[in-house]
């Protein structure tokens, strides 16, 4: 007890605090990036190389080594000694500089993204995950589902088509259904279509996309279209993007003019004393949630209103089928109505 | 459809010290099995005490009961146990109480259930008592807070709605004790196969979806002849329902 | 053959999923509500003239209103925690009265009337009887008022509009709202407000309410606090002030709770549950009068004499533990003295000492016993006069004398102020940590649950004491 003093025992325990601190923070933490580099092994190379390649192939872009190892975080010996092996199995082949996939790179590359877009359409009907979160599980998981576990998840997951992004998933046998729609940067003023895709990656724009509360499914019309911003009008509100972020999202565009959706609107914006009917739950509401609110009676045709706020304003009281259920603002947002 | 709804009931063998008796907890040597299901918030524990005289707390709260409750009652010489299920709102989605509610109806086989709804909210209620007679051949509805209806000038024709879902329904209000003899001589007549249910099946199936479940309900009937709900079935397999597949594998559906 | 059949029907199903799309489920939930209208409009006749639930409406519209709202609240909480405590306090020194002061002395005088070995004596009689008598004076009076007030609430129908009022707090931190209500609860005994989380069925935010009820300071921990503030809070203001100010130290520190109730559900739900799944809704059902004699006495039955029970069967043993330590001697010392002196160094870190931190182990199975015990060792260290006898638990009429004996152990206003934030801050009575296990039935969560407040007690009481010793 002689050499105890508060001063030292304060800075231990701080020293200490910091230590643990530098190990377990989220995602930065040591011992997280210890723990994902004894992972990366040559299978998590060449899958990552592979994908690259494909996304790269579908966007018509060329790639060579030094592309590859800018993008790829692995260092450059590793990337060029397993690009190496990978043209020995025939999984890629070089045209003078060029690198592009064989079928059975193409067909192994389809595995891996059939894998990562099954995992983030499990995390988000199964799990609690937020959104920002699926895509870098998604990465980490891709690497470690067998065959036969996948066929597995896709039988629970009912075999979907698409992925939460809206992206296609390809099946087993490797066929992928083509993505339609084209960019909401390129429409013109006045076009009317519905949100098929929202990209998640990079990070930045796609938190930005989140923010503006902009759902996938959701119809919308073109207001204005300038270098410098892009307006369009959807479920009762208009959303200002600029034309970088507008870019990540894919519109399906109508034919014909489709008017009958134009006065829907979001049930967060329902007044008190205003009637509407429901017109249906956007796809943004997903898994347990969207069972939840089915059954509690929130179907297409249904009458709502409100019947009570609460104090701070959020949650507010629905009256709907006789009886009165309290949803967040953040719901009622996805939720879309008819107003009366 | 038999369906004979007694108000003046003094003189049924219900009212007589023989023909009934509360037994509470006492479930031994029971001859059949009842099962109460119903959304929360609708008295059904009310109810449960009503019959079986025991006093289960049953908080104002949605989703009260989670654990299952069980009672008996004696009516003329045969055994009565009861089982008072989770409150759920549906059996489709995967919460534990759902989960409970759904596998007593489904692999316990109850002789009996009765579904208590909320006479004022008929049509949300309406909901689950849809997806009971989907499982379940052998239903009572029991129309309880008959009391708040009335106060509420809610009118429901119970001859049109015992024949449009196809089984007996008895008003009560249930926490003054009416319509509780109605509702005992109904399910001793239910199972005893005194009456005979039709079950409502779901109609406004989109067509897609109606030729998928035909398809698939074909194969499960040719495969388990003797199952009484292979459309349900056929509706959580295309649901992809696990623990079903799990069910249908070890062959404990039929 | 018949393993193939059925695997053909799930492939076959397996692929009608393909071809019919994602919406099925929305399909069906549509398909059974327009059902459900068509039966309803053959059968149901509504008078809309004379429409519904007017006084309904009416009383929501002042209890969850701007104005009124929360005033309502927090005046029906506080009146019930009020009542609970002030009335408590008579029946509470009636049952201690019987059961220490007569029955006590009837028991060992029959014991050495039939001439009963000392050690079956003093392990039946000091050590088990005692315990559980202490636990059921302590806390069936509370719990008896307690929980037949919030039952009353209840089947009215009130609560969900609590919930629905604090939700947007709640949500904040990654909470139901509902958690308001499982954590009032928790006021009156933790075991019991655990069970009560079964009202929140999103499984993220039921085991954030389970993991942090335990910052709900609980029935059996207010007399403690009480006892505390009012020898050490109260002896450094004047006198004429003592009184207010040992009452807000003791509300100080469950509203502390309160603070770490919301911090670590926000931490939480930020870490190890975040991938747990989340939803929300909650149904404002209709009020109700509830029937005050059944409620009263279903309450009694199904929530007061359950938890009860419960305690008990972990009290026994503990009091027969806490009679073994003492009584049990190892080279010329009880076990009891081995282990504080062992923890004496730990203690002074944190700036208590080995006897409350051995108190609060062997007290895991009820906290009402803490105080007692910890006077006992106490006495048992020091060798001061006092107390009945190594391993018999007491506690003392007069303040004035329990505070000579802790000032004899050593107690100054930091160990004072740590025991009252480590009282709200450790791991969770076993009756809870038992019911914790049961309702999540997962070890992982109960670990959890009992792990995280020992250690933010710790951590809280170590920064305290080094501070204050910085300081002073």
């Amino acid at each position: 007890m002689s050499s105890y003093s508060p001063t030292y025992a304060l800075l231990i325990f701080l020293l200490v605090s910091i230590l643990m601190f530098l190990l377990f923070r989220p995602r930065r933490g040591w011992y997280w990036i210890i723990k994902n580099n004894i992972t990366v092994n040559e299978k998590t190379v060449t899958e990552d190389v592979l994908k690259y390649l494909y996304h790269n192939e579908i966007s018509g872009n060329e790639v060579n080594i030094i592309s590859l190892t800018a993008v790829l975080k692995f260092s450059d010996n590793l990337i060029i000694d397993i690009v190496k092996k990978m043209t020995i199995k025939e999984l890629i082949k070089f045209d003078g500089y060029v690198l592009s996939l064989t079928e059975s790179g193409r067909n192994y590359a389809l595995r891996i993204v059939r894998v990562h877009r099954l995992w983030e359409k499990y995390l988000a009907e199964k799990t609690g995950y937020d959104k920002v979160e699926w895509h870098g599980r998604a990465e980490l998981m891709e690497h470690r589902l067998s065959h036969k576990e996948t066929d597995l998840l896709a039988n629970q997951l009912g075999n979907p088509l698409y992925d939460p992004h809206g992206d296609p998933i390809p099946t087993n046998q490797g066929k992928i259904a083509k993505l339609k729609g084209v960019a909401l940067s390129s429409l013109a003023v006045n076009s009317v279509g519905r949100i098929t895709h929202i990209e998640d990656e990079p990070d930045v724009i796609y938190k930005q996309i989140l923010a503006e509360n902009i759902h996938i499914g959701s119809q919308l019309r073109v207001v204005e279209n300038n270098p410098k911003r892009i307006i369009f009008y959807a479920e009762g509100e208009d959303f200002i993007l600029a034309p970088i972020v507008a870019a990540n999202i894919t519109v399906d565009v109508f034919e014909k003019d489709v008017a009958e959706e134009e006065n829907t609107s979001r049930l967060s914006s329902l007044k008190i004393n205003e009637i509407a009917n429901i017109a249906g739950i956007s796809k943004e509401i997903r898994g347990d949630s969207r069972r939840r609110l089915l059954d509690l009676g929130f179907v297409k045709g249904t009458s709502i209103k409100i019947d009570l706020k609460s104090p701070l304003g959020n949650p507010k009281a629905y009256l709907i089928k006789g009886t009165s259920i309290a949803l967040r603002n953040d719901q009622a947002s996805k939720i879309l109505i008819n107003k009366l | 459809m038999d369906n004979k709804v007694n108000s003046d009931c003094n003189g049924c063998p219900q009212y007589n010290a023989k023909g009934l008796k509360k037994l509470g907890v006492n479930t031994e040597n029971f001859d059949f099995v009842v099962a109460l299901a119903g959304n929360p918030n609708t008295g059904k524990s009310t109810v449960f005490n009503a019959l079986t005289g025991l006093r289960q707390h049953t908080g104002n709260w949605p989703g009260k009961t989670v654990t299952r409750a069980e009672g008996a009652f004696e009516y003329n010489d045969q055994k009565y146990k009861l089982v008072d299920l989770p409150g759920t709102y549906s059996l489709l989605s995967t919460s534990e109480d759902e989960e409970v509610a759904r596998n007593f109806i489904l692999f316990g086989k109850p002789d009996v259930t009765v579904i208590i709804v909320d006479a004022s909210r008929l049509e949300r209620n309406l909901n689950l008592v849809i997806q009971v007679l989907e499982i379940t051949d052998k239903a009572v509805l029991c129309l309880n807070l008959m009391d708040e209806a009335k106060r509420n000038h809610i009118k429901i024709d119970e001859r049109a709605l015992a024949r449009d879902l196809g089984i007996p329904v008895v008003p009560t209000s249930a926490r003054f004790n009416e319509g509780i003899p109605e509702l005992i001589k109904t399910i001793t007549e239910v199972a005893n196969g005194k009456i005979i249910c039709k079950p409502h099946r779901i109609k406004n199936v989109p067509k897609n979806i109606q030729k998928a479940v035909n398809k698939l309900s074909a194969e499960i009937e040719k495969e388990f002849p003797t199952i009484p709900n292979s459309r349900w079935i056929a509706f959580r397999l295309l649901e992809g329902d696990t623990q079903i597949i799990n069910a249908l594998q070890a062959g404990e559906l039929n | 053959m018949k393993k193939n059949s059925v695997e053909n029907i799930i492939a076959l199903s397996n692929d009608l999923r393909w071809k019919i799309g994602d919406d099925f489920h929305d399909h069906l939930a549509e398909g059974i509500y327009a059902d459900a209208s068509e039966i309803v409009k053959n059968t149901v006749q509504t008078d809309d003239k004379k429409q519904q639930f007017r006084l309904d409406s009416k009383i929501d519209n002042i209890v969850t209103s701007k104005i009124w709202g929360f005033p309502i609240m927090f005046l029906i909480l506080g009146l019930i925690l009020w009542i609970t405590i002030i009335g408590a306090n008579y029946p509470s020194s009636m049952l201690a009265n019987l059961f220490l002061d007569n029955i006590h002395p009837i028991l060992k005088g029959f014991a050495a009337n039939i001439g009963m070995p000392w050690w079956l004596d003093g392990f039946l009689i000091d050590g088990v009887y005692l315990a559980v008598a202490w636990v059921i004076a302590v806390m069936l009076p509370p719990m008896a008022i307690f929980f037949p007030l919030f039952t009353l609430l209840e089947d009215f129908g009130y609560l969900p509009r609590v919930a629905f009022n604090l939700d947007y707090l709640f949500k904040k931190s990654g909470a139901h709202g509902k958690q308001a209500l499982t954590m009032s609860m928790g006021f009156g005994c933790n075991a019991a407000g655990v069970v009560a989380t079964r009202i929140i069925d999103s499984p993220r935010e039921r085991l954030i309410a389970i993991i942090t009820n335990n910052f709900s300071l609980c029935n059996g921990r207010w007399p403690t606090q009480i006892l505390i503030a009012s020898i050490f809070i109260g002896a450094v203001v004047p006198s004429s002030l003592s009184g207010f100010a040992s009452v807000s130290a003791v509300i100080g520190i469950a509203i502390l709770g309160i603070f770490f109730m919301f911090f670590s559900s926000w931490a939480l739900s930020k870490t190890i549950l975040k991938g747990e799944v989340s939803t929300f809704n909650l149904e404002l059902p209709p009020y109700r009068p509830p029937r005050f004699w059944k409620t009263v006495y279903t309450s009694i039955i199904d929530r007061t004499l359950i938890v009860l029970w419960r305690a008990i069967i972990f009290a026994a043993p503990a009091g027969a533990a806490i009679w073994l330590i003492s009584n049990i001697t190892i080279g010329g010392e009880s076990i009891a003295a081995l282990v504080i002196n062992s923890l004496d160094g730990f203690g002074f870190l944190l700036g208590l000492n080995g006897v409350i931190l051995l108190a609060y182990i062997v007290a895991i199975p009820a906290n009402e016993i803490v105080i007692p015990t910890i006077l006992m060792l106490t006495v048992l260290v020091t060798g001061i006069s006092g107390g009945e006898g190594a391993g018999v638990m007491f506690e003392l009429d007069s303040a004035n004398e329990t505070a000579n004996i802790l000032k004899a152990g050593g107690w100054t206003l930091l160990t004072a102020i740590n025991v009252m934030l480590f009282s709200l801050l450790h791991n969770p009575c076993s009756t809870t940590i038992y019911t914790i296990y049961k309702e999540t039935k997962s070890l992982k969560w109960t670990i959890i649950a009992s792990i995280l407040p020992l250690i933010m007690g710790f951590v809280v009481t170590f920064l305290v004491a080094q501070i204050w010793r910085l300081i002073f």
